[in-house]
């Protein structure tokens, strides 16, 4: 009956997400009453507020399971949570130098971003079922008003609609499977559905219920067959809305389906596993081949995200803490890389619009060759060529799989990535062997900046962040177990 | 058969009988009010369970601001019927298979609480026979799920943000009325005494 | 069986038969009825002789003696007119929309306390039950409207649909902030409440009851409360649904006869409940104002509805003299200054409250 709630103290677990959410709602008073064009400043401001959100976490790292066991803080969040911020940080940063143009210079924007984040960050920590739900559609809201946020261009607005009608679907899906679960549990906390679970009396309703719960929360990963939404919605947002939408909500989405299958489902290993491959390979195979055929470069990034989400999917169906482990780096390293791809797109800028189409791209080597070593880099950790970071990456879930003798998924993820080589490249053959044709404005310093970053990042993660960030993500995913 | 269930089944087969009649219903607006009646049967289902708060709120939220607007937008939409027929029968088949694997799992569900009893009544939170409901709700709402209720707050600000972000539309060049300015004007602001000179105007 | 008969009896309560033991509930219900009925008849005459003084005519003075029969002149007269419905309009919705309006309306009385105990129904949530259906007061009109198949009355009711959802708003802020200085949603306890103590109390002169209710210690929501009942029920300065000047006569253009009258009817009724519900919120129920000899040998239904006839006039009046809103006028007071205000007092209210540890315990009283 009562709250666990008995002093201030025992907030502090939740302190991110307060400070995050007190924060939102000052951003959204000083964007309404500071006068004069308020967008930038409300920005500078928004991305303070998520760093400094992210240096709390991490000097004060308490752990503890808050609010009658809704909310938990632990490595594992906090590992997750970090990538979030940064990524939700630096997609603020990558929209300020063209906020004009992608109708973004409005102070809401920033506001739904930080929103968006708490949303995020609250998946992350979903100990419950009603948590999960409450995190999981905070995010999305926030997400379906930002891909629409362009109102005067149609194709912004048919892709916030798109998505909020899928969306709303997912989440439908995911509240059956919930209700069904809770119905043949009597549980909605997750640590408490895996003592039912683990009694042995199992029934078929609950199987449907994990079906429609993990239907729901592949929907959010954009895995196939629930990625329709993702080239469409991709294409039609803003770049910079794009570059938000590719990085940090997937990887909370990501970290939900990881706490939700090991943590509440780990006694029914077997059936969900079957349908963590399941996803893995199609998405795997499907993004591989339909993106050859793309012509738009942000529908490209769709697809290839599609890939990464199925190859990343490939550790979690390992089902061990290797795995997750592996799953953990993966996301990190994709987070790099989607940034400082969104960074170059975005610092393409011609007259009259950004470069869209991959044959903007031509020549790119000439004209601008600092951008197009960049996406060269970027290009060859994508595919997996050692000794990029994108290597390792599939490396570590590669070797989880085998090592729970997936040998065939580790087989197809091999080949897929063999396929997708064919598209990354293609690109690199039109930058470095193509005539150019357009003409590009000079980069703003901060998307240098990050570009530069990314990509020394890439080429020297064997050196440099490697070991440490090895380390800590198998400290987060021992939290896990 | 005791009262309470011959309500129970007027409300329930009344509330089947609505909600058919939504999808079926031939204008838009008639399957707005069937909606409505659905709506009040359900929270007559909930008056039943002894839920009469719930019942109350369905009735105020859903009856009485989310169907309105529902009823508002539907009225002023121009929808070709005839096109939407045909989209209904095309797509029929699909929403019956649909339809039928949810309603087969829903049995499922129920022939499961039959089956094992003893999960029903793992409640999360004890009912106690001394509250009113209002009064219990109130009790756990803001302190055992306070972080559900807050986050839930936070849901709604963001609908509102978006709201706002999506429509209003601040036009360059139009006058508006400033309440503060009007009623802050005083005679000695705007009227001036001139002493006009008689045959010679200003 | 036995069930159904025990229902049978308490709604029917037939002592001759032998069964019953106090009157049935539908005799009760129709009693009611009934009763309110020849009220409204009297106070729709009120409002006519109100307005009329105050623009110094005479008013309806030829039927009965200083023309207190006119209302029922004019029932007969609706009655016997022949009902028309317009060839393009929706016969179904139209015909129930006024039905609607008078059910809605009339059933709001199931649970309002004329005395202590004198309720048809005393049940826990009644307030959320009056809120209930007086948000649904607006179907009647939103349905008319539609149903006529008709420019002004569509615009009109478009206009009234946002108008009552906005002031339901700042409404329901104000009951809350009676029900959290109550702490019980049933009416009864709220009019108990208010004569359980208060200021004059605190100031040791318990005689003086009036001092106790709400009104005082509540004011600023007691103005609230009344401005947005004149808003809710459409009643002038906020009679946009029917401004005569701009939209004909808003929704009821195409209504004549019958349907007419019901929902003239319906306007009324639901004017007169929410003067009982200033009545029950601040202004102390079927209690005495002075707690002291010739006032307290006045029956309790009697106070009642001497305060309901002054909360009434308070309606009256404010038709006569106050000139009608513009109608971006009336949405700017009800989201800017009502909402933000009552959603302050609900914060005020709940803090002073808090921390005085003042409020009201059932069964003190």
């Amino acid at each position: 009956m009562t709250s666990d709630l008995m002093s201030l103290d025992a907030l502090l677990p939740v302190l991110p997400e307060i400070a995050l959410a007190l924060g939102a709602l000052a951003l959204l008073m000083a964007g309404v009453f500071l006068k004069g064009e308020t967008h930038a400043s409300v920005s500078g401001i928004a991305i303070g507020l998520l760093v400094a959100v992210g240096v709390l976490a991490l000097l004060y790292p308490i752990d503890g399971v808050l609010f009658n066991g809704v909310f938990v803080a632990d490595g594992f969040g906090r590992y997750m949570k970090t990538l979030i911020l940064i990524g939700s940080a630096l997609a603020l940063v990558l929209s300020l130098s063209s906020a004009g143009e992608n109708g973004l210079a409005k102070f809401e924007y920033s506001v739904l971003v930080v929103l968006a984040t708490l949303g995020m960050m609250i998946m992350v920590s979903a100990n419950d079922l009603m948590s999960l739900y409450i995190g999981l559609e905070l995010q999305s809201l926030a997400l379906y008003v930002v891909a629409a946020i362009k109102r005067e261009s149609t194709r912004a607005s048919e892709a916030g609609l798109k998505y909020f009608v899928l969306g709303a679907l997912s989440s439908g899906m995911l509240l059956y499977g919930a209700s069904l679960i809770y119905g043949f549990t009597g549980q909605t906390q997750i640590d408490e559905i895996a003592k039912v679970l683990s009694l042995g009396d199992r029934s078929l309703g609950l199987t449907v219920g994990l079906v429609f719960l993990l239907a729901g929360l592949a929907f959010k990963i954009s895995a196939v067959p629930f990625h329709m939404w993702t080239p469409d919605v991709y294409e039609g947002a803003p770049t910079p809305v794009t570059a938000f939408f590719a990085s940090a909500p997937k990887v909370a989405a990501m970290a939900l389906l990881i706490r939700v299958v090991m943590d509440s489902f780990e006694p029914i290993a077997l059936q969900w596993q079957q349908i963590v491959i399941f996803l893995s390979v199609a998405s795997m195979v499907l993004a591989a081949f339909a993106a050859i055929g793309q012509k738009n470069l942000k529908r490209l990034i769709a697809y290839s995200s599609i890939g990464h989400v199925g190859f990343a999917l490939v550790g979690l169906s390992a089902g061990s803490q290797g795995g997750v482990d592996g799953v953990a780096i993966y996301m990190a390293i994709y987070l790099t890389m989607t940034l400082a791809l969104f960074a170059c797109l975005l610092a393409l800028r011609t007259e009259d619009g950004f470069a869209e189409q991959i044959s903007d791209l031509s020549g790119l080597a000439q004209t601008k060759p600092f951008i197009a070593a960049t996406m060269a880099i970027l290009m060859f950790s994508l595919i997996g060529v050692p000794p990029l970071a994108g290597f390792f990456a599939k490396w570590y879930v590669f070797l989880a799989a085998v090592e729970a003798e997936l040998f065939v998924l580790a087989v197809i993820g091999v080949l897929a990535s063999a396929v997708s080589a064919f598209y990354y490249l293609r690109i690199v053959k039109v930058m470095y062997f193509d005539e150019p044709v357009l003409q590009f404005a000079a980069a703003p310093a901060e998307l240098r900046v990050v570009m530069g970053a990314g990509a020394f990042l890439l080429v020297t993660y064997f050196f440099t962040v490697g070991a440490p960030l090895g380390a800590w993500a198998h400290n987060a995913a021992g939290s896990l177990f | 058969m005791t009262l309470s269930l011959f309500f129970f089944y007027l409300f329930a087969i009344v509330l089947v009988g609505a909600a058919v009649m939504v999808v079926s219903s031939r204008s838009p607006v008639h399957s707005v009010l069937f909606l409505i009646l659905a709506f009040f049967n359900a929270a007559g289902l909930f008056m039943l369970a002894g839920a009469e708060f719930l019942a109350l709120m369905l009735i105020i939220v859903y009856v009485g601001a989310v169907a309105v607007l529902f009823l508002f937008v539907v009225m002023m939409l121009d929808v070709d019927f005839a096109e939407l027929r045909q989209g209904f029968l095309q797509y029929a088949p699909i929403g019956l298979v649909v339809g039928i694997i949810l309603a087969l799992e829903l049995i499922m569900v129920a022939v499961g609480f039959v089956v094992t009893p003893e999960v029903a009544s793992a409640s999360a939170v004890a009912i106690d026979p001394t509250l009113s409901n209002t009064e219990a709700l109130g009790r756990v709402l803001y302190t055992r799920y306070v972080f559900l209720f807050e986050g839930a707050g936070l849901v709604l600000l963001v609908a509102m943000i978006g709201a706002i972000v999506l429509t209003l539309r601040h036009k360059p060049g139009i006058r508006r009325q400033d309440v503060g300015a009007q009623v802050a004007r005083t005679p000695a602001m705007s009227v001036e005494n001139v002493k006009v000179k008689s045959g010679q105007g200003l | 069986m036995n069930e159904f008969l025990h229902a049978l009896d308490y709604l029917l309560g037939l002592s001759f038969f032998g069964w019953g033991t106090e009157i049935g509930f539908v005799w009760k219900a129709l009693l009611l009825l009934v009763a309110l009925l020849i009220f409204i008849a009297f106070v729709l005459l009120a409002d006519r002789k109100i307005w009329a003084a105050v623009q110094m005519r005479r008013g309806p003075n030829v039927v009965g003696a200083f023309g207190l029969l006119q209302s029922f002149a004019d029932l007969l007269k609706f009655v016997f007119k022949e009902p028309v419905v317009p060839a393009g309009a929706d016969k179904v919705v139209f015909l129930l929309a006024p039905l609607l309006t008078v059910t809605l309306s009339l059933a709001a009385w199931a649970i309002i306390p004329l005395d202590f105990g004198w309720a048809l129904a005393d049940i826990n949530v009644g307030i959320l039950y009056i809120l209930a259906i007086s948000s649904l007061g607006v179907y009647g009109i939103i349905m008319g409207g539609w149903a006529s198949n008709s420019k002004y009355p569509f615009l009109s009711a478009l206009r009234s649909a946002a108008q009552m959802v906005s002031y339901e708003v700042s409404i329901g802020f104000v009951i809350i902030t009676v029900l959290l200085c109550v702490g019980s949603l049933n009416l009864s306890d709220i009019v108990l409440a208010q004569n359980g103590g208060g200021l004059a109390t605190m100031l040791g002169m318990p005689a003086l009851t009036f001092l106790n209710w709400y009104w005082l210690p509540l004011l600023p929501m007691f103005v609230i409360f009344f401005i947005s009942a004149l808003a809710e029920t459409n009643r002038p300065p906020f009679d946009l649904v029917e401004a005569e000047s701009e939209l004909v006569a808003g929704f009821m253009v195409e209504y004549g006869s019958t349907p007419y009258m019901m929902f003239m009817l319906g306007e009324y009724v639901a004017i007169i409940t929410m003067s009982a519900m200033m009545t029950i919120l601040f202004l102390g129920g079927w209690a005495s104002p002075l707690d002291f000899a010739p006032f307290t040998w006045v029956p309790g239904s009697i106070w009642f509805i001497f305060k309901v006839c002054a909360a009434f006039f308070m309606f009256s009046i404010v038709k006569a003299f106050v000139p009608r809103y513009r109608y971006d006028q009336l949405m700017r007071l009800g989201w800017k200054v009502f909402l933000p205000i009552s959603l302050a007092a609900v914060v005020v209210v709940a803090l002073v409250l808090q921390l005085t540890g003042w409020g009201w315990t059932p069964g003190v009283a």
